[in-house]
């Protein structure tokens, strides 16, 4: 009897231990994920929204014009194949780049750094070009792309 | 593996081993335990490490500032994910806590469990009630809206009326004469720097005192036996703990953490009430003159304080009546009358 | 033991159960994580000459209202500042320099700035009768009647949303799209509608109210987020129409419009219903008007309750204009015979016996019957509101006529003393009539056992047939809505419920009736107070027993 009974009751132990290791494990695991996205900033969803930098008619071929979007300077390029629009922070050490419209080009006082107007490095050490903006016309209007900032948070 | 670590900590681990066995897994409980309803004054050590574990969390967000407090907790709330389940878990905790207490207290009463020698533990007891209040009274304060403030500014305002330290205290409390951004730092700090290491503190002593004595017996049923705390014991917490966390969980869902209007200073709305677990003490105050109130008050919780010692007193003089049972039954109206009226009128 | 180890395995699997408990209410706290609407204000980014306007009207706390509503507006999230519309050119009507700069400022913008980018949707706008000046073009001088000061906030305020600008340009796209927030959902507000479309002349607000679909509204549309876009053939998200889903948001088969003619088939706020043909040479007739509304209320309902609700709804138009031709007949009678008599001033008319007269009683009974009751009794038919269709509608009219031909008959007028002095009940129908064999809502077998005109006419369907036939004819009704009209005729008897027989549950309540008018006799009509009444005339003749005043 007792023989027969040992396999059997042991049998069982192990099931609920089974049933209690593993449900605490689930259980408490699930928790501690919550408590990980809680913890950590939630940065997965990024949204991107227009918003409008220049009219059309306000920019004549060949020239630019500068403005900032919130603390970011930024520069619209009118180029004979339409608009480009440039971070005015230089790639290479993030000094702000100035236009300079008798030499069409935008010039790094910082390195002399020198940038075409369609933001390819001409000299200096800039590692690469500036860092353009995705640029949309609608209605005779330019938009480019922005993150989608969402309330103070963020 | 262990040889290594031992050489780098160097404990007697056989007599760690000892200590352990004979402090947790052997620890007696008498037999009257196995009943669930004998076995659950581990409930407000439970939900306080709750508390504690929501509330380290919840400050990594919130910002005490009466410009961002408001709109810190509406981020918690809203944006960060799962911000709504921690902080119902915290808002649904700290209710539960002052249930828990309530019941607690009840149980030991009717069970006369502060008799000698056990009367320390039991003002032990009344000091973790009170610390509880205080913590649910600062945290409330620290939510900023509309009811919170008010509640502050009028909770506040009774420390004014005791006798000769009345204006010192309300000053100190306030940080200031008036409620003010000092107030809300203040009552962030006392919520999450000062509280907590006095209610550990006093939850440690309590279980101290407790396990020095034992657990109590119950009256005329001496002699039962004991089991030892792990296992039977232990899964009972363990039950106990899974239990709590879940309704927590399902209540946050169900009732979900509200955020109410923004302090507005200027303008005190039209209904104030405190929280529900005042409601007793509000009523009460709002019943007779404020004076009056606040004395008898502070009378009820000297005479809540020192029963032990009242039940002892007036046992030798009244031997066929059964005080506690008194005591106690006045303690459960009281409450439930008292907070019952104020949540009927408005 | 035993016993011992059994307590304890239950005590796990219980912790496992707990376990399990506590996954499944994480699961579901994620599911409302997940579904959790986060309140995403997006950051608004101001830049530019606009950074300089709100400074400098903040710091003033000037118009600081209009700049913190243009935060809230998509426009600002879209860097789409004050000077993008306000801007102006040396010498444009409306221009002013800014005092505190050297800005030049648009006092008011017009559709002509809003085109620059929303240029379909003012196109669309001056395509539509909410452009169109008639109110200008088509009446007589009402300000005789209503003098110039009550005009400015009383005909201008509402008409503005058709003003023609010193820039020519026509309309005005913020008395719907309140500035500066300019915000889809305040628009889509039936109240926005309603600012207007109110009151005796076209309750269309409270016509809506009254429908199915406001009630609705009422109910549940708190919750609607109303800021929905139908721009590109979008599904309505919204359980009920309010007044844009149908007369301009799109759906997926229809595009939105911002004119709100397009799906007009009548011109039923005119003194004659008729079928519309404003712009059709742009918009189509009024079939394909039609046809676009029709799109639009079968997003939600079968198209047989459509079309024969429509089809009501127009029979009830053309009905319209048979009652209108009584009172213009009557009017023009009266003023040719010189019982009435127009207003005038060096041989120039200020009213007109057919549009409005504004002193003489047929006159003003003509002006009702076309503008108050009139457009009551035919929008309440259109857009779901019987009380409109019935009470504010046909039952004013007729008393309208009654007064008319009384009045015409005191003055001596013999065709209008007979029409009084006939008892004969076809009296109230000196005009033909439209009929449609039942209604959209279901058969009912008893109420159309009971008409006068079904009882006393047996060739009464052959003249309505004959009369929608007509309609027909003339293009007053589509060829396949006399289709549907010839289906509800061949079968009337089905249509009309007569072939069924409710004869037995009819007289059940018949029954209870008899019994209300037995109670109401018993209890109030025999009932003689005692007090005496406090004046009562010296000799007075009631039914069969003479009294005179005081004691016998």
């Amino acid at each position: 009897m007792a023989e027969e009974n040992v396999p059997k009751t042991s049998r069982r132990i192990f099931l609920a231990n089974l049933v209690m290791g593993g449900g605490l494990v689930i259980g408490v695991g699930a928790f501690l994920r919550d408590i990980w996205q809680f913890l950590y900033p939630d940065i997965g969803r990024r949204q991107f929204t227009r918003f409008m930098v220049a009219k059309v008619k306000d920019i004549p071929i060949g020239k630019a014009q500068k403005l900032e979007i919130g603390r970011v300077p930024i520069h619209v390029v009118h180029l004979a194949d339409g608009f480009k629009v440039y971070s005015g922070i230089c790639t290479h050490l993030g000094c702000l780049v100035k236009w300079e419209e008798n030499k069409n080009r935008f010039y790094c006082p910082c390195h002399k750094g020198i940038f075409a107007p369609d933001g390819k490095v001409l000299s200096g050490p800039p590692p690469r070009p500036l860092d353009e903006y995705k640029v949309t016309i609608e209605n005779e209007l330019v938009f480019i792309e922005v993150e989608k900032r969402k309330g103070r948070w963020s | 593996m262990r040889q290594w670590l031992l050489e780098r900590f160097p404990i007697d681990y056989q007599k760690f081993i000892e200590i352990n066995e004979k402090i947790f897994i052997k620890e007696p409980i008498p037999y009257h335990m196995k009943s669930w309803f004998f076995a659950m004054g581990a409930t407000p050590l439970i939900l306080f490490a709750f508390q504690v574990v929501t509330g380290i969390l919840l400050t990594f967000y919130y910002v005490p500032s009466p410009d961002l407090a408001y709109e810190s907790i509406r981020h918690i709330t809203e944006d960060v994910r799962f911000g709504f389940l921690i902080r119902g878990i915290h808002r649904w905790g700290s209710n539960l806590m002052i249930v828990a207490l309530f019941l607690h207290i009840v149980r030991v009463v009717f069970t006369r469990a502060y008799r000698a020698p056990r009367e320390l533990n039991w003002i032990i007891g009344v000091l973790l009630l009170l610390t509880t209040l205080t913590f649910a009274f600062t945290g409330y304060s620290l939510l900023y809206n509309q009811l919170s403030y008010w509640a502050t500014t009028v909770g506040t305002n009774l420390f004014k009326s005791l006798p000769l330290i009345g204006s010192t205290i309300l000053n100190f409390l306030r940080g200031g004469e008036h409620v003010n951004p000092n107030t809300l730092t203040r009552f962030f700090m006392v919520h999450v720097g000062l509280l907590p290491p006095i209610m550990t503190l006093l939850v440690f002593l309590h279980i101290l005192v407790l396990r020095l004595h034992g657990v109590a017996e119950i009256e005329g049923r001496e002699g039962e036996g004991y089991y030892s705390f792990y296992p039977s014991h232990f899964y009972k917490i363990i039950i106990a703990t899974l239990f709590l966390i879940t309704t927590m969980s399902a209540l946050s869902i169900i009732f979900p953490p509200g955020l109410g209007e923004p302090a507005t200073p200027e303008e005190t709305p039209l209904h104030i009430k405190p929280e529900w677990y005042f409601y007793p003490v509000y009523r009460w105050l709002k019943l007779v003159p404020l004076n009056v109130g606040i004395y008898t008050i502070i009378a009820g919780l000297i005479v809540l304080t020192f029963w032990p010692f009242i039940d002892e007193l007036l046992r030798g003089k009244l031997p066929r009546i059964k005080l506690n049972y008194v005591f106690g039954i006045l303690f459960v109206t009281i409450t439930i009358v008292l907070t019952v009226w104020e949540a009927m009128v408005f | 033991m035993n016993a011992q180890n059994d307590t304890l395995t239950a005590q796990k699997i219980l912790i496992g159960i707990f376990s399990f408990l506590l996954v499944v209410t994480l699961i579901i706290v994620a599911g409302v994580e997940m579904k959790k609407t986060r309140v995403e204000k997006p950051e608004i980014e101001i830049t530019g000459v606009t950074k300089q306007c709100i400074s400098c009207h903040e710091k003033k706390g000037m118009a600081v209202g209009t700049t913190n509503q243009w935060k809230e507006s998509v426009h600002a999230e879209q860097g789409i500042g004050c000077i993008e519309c306000h801007e102006a050119q040396e010498g444009d009507w409306d221009a002013f320099k800014c005092p505190e700069s050297d800005i030049l400022v648009a006092r008011h913008p017009t559709p002509k700035d809003c085109a620059e980018c929303h240029e379909q949707q003012v196109q669309e706008f001056a395509d539509s009768k909410h452009a169109h000046q008639f109110w200008l073009i088509k009446n007589t001088d009402r300000s005789v009647f209503e003098f110039p000061i009550v005009t400015r906030h009383g005909c201008e305020q509402c008409h503005q949303i058709g003003n023609l600008w010193p820039d020519n340009s026509v309309g005005e796209c913020d008395a719907c799209h309140a500035k500066h927030t300019f915000s889809k959902a305040i628009a889509r507000q039936p109240e926005t509608c309603g600012e207007c479309h109110i009151g005796p002349d076209h309750p269309h607000i409270e016509i809506y109210l009254e429908s199915k679909h406001g009630n609705i509204f009422k109910a549940k549309g708190k919750k609607w987020d109303m800021n929905y876009s139908t721009k590109n053939n979008q599904k309505i998200p919204i359980d009920a129409p309010v007044c844009t889903t149908c007369h301009m948001d799109g759906n997926e088969t229809q595009p939105m419009t911002h004119n709100v003619s397009a799906r007009l088939a009548w011109d039923s706020q005119a003194a004659w219903s008729y079928r519309t043909v404003w712009k059709q040479e742009k918009l189509g007739n009024w079939q394909t008007k039609r046809a676009r509304l029709e799109a639009i209320c079968k997003s939600c309902h079968a198209p047989d309750f459509v079309e024969t609700y429509m089809l009501t709804a127009d029979l009830n138009n053309l009905q319209y204009n048979e009652l209108r031709r009584m009172f213009v007949y009557w009017t023009k009678k009266l003023t040719e015979n010189g019982t009435i008599k127009r207003l005038e001033a060096d041989g120039k008319f200020y009213s007109d016996p057919v549009l409005n007269g504004w002193d003489e009683e047929p006159e003003i009974l003509m002006y009702h019957a076309w503008h108050h009751e009139g457009r009551r009794f035919r929008h309440g038919a259109e857009m779901m509101a019987a009380d409109y269709t019935q009470w504010h509608g046909i039952w004013e009219l007729q008393m309208d006529m009654n007064e008319m031909l009384t009045w015409a008959a005191e003055h001596g007028d013999k065709e209008a003393k007979e029409w009084v002095e006939s008892t004969h009940p076809s009296k109230w129908v000196p005009f033909s009539l439209y009929d449609i064999p039942g209604n959209a809502w279901g058969i009912n077998s008893m109420s159309n056992k009971l008409p006068f005109v079904y009882n006393n006419y047996p060739d009464y369907w052959d003249r309505i047939s004959a009369n929608v036939k007509t309609a027909f004819e003339k293009g007053l009704l589509s060829e396949k809505q006399w289709q549907l009209w010839m289906k509800r005729y061949e079968n009337k008897e089905y249509y009309l419920g007569t072939k069924f027989n409710g004869d037995s549950v009819y007289a059940y309540y018949k029954a209870l009736d008899d019994v209300d008018t037995k109670a109401f006799q018993e209890q109030v009509v025999g009932l003689k107070l005692p007090g005496e009444p406090f004046w009562q005339a010296k000799k007075k003749v009631y039914g069969n027993g003479a009294y005179s005043n005081g004691k016998k």
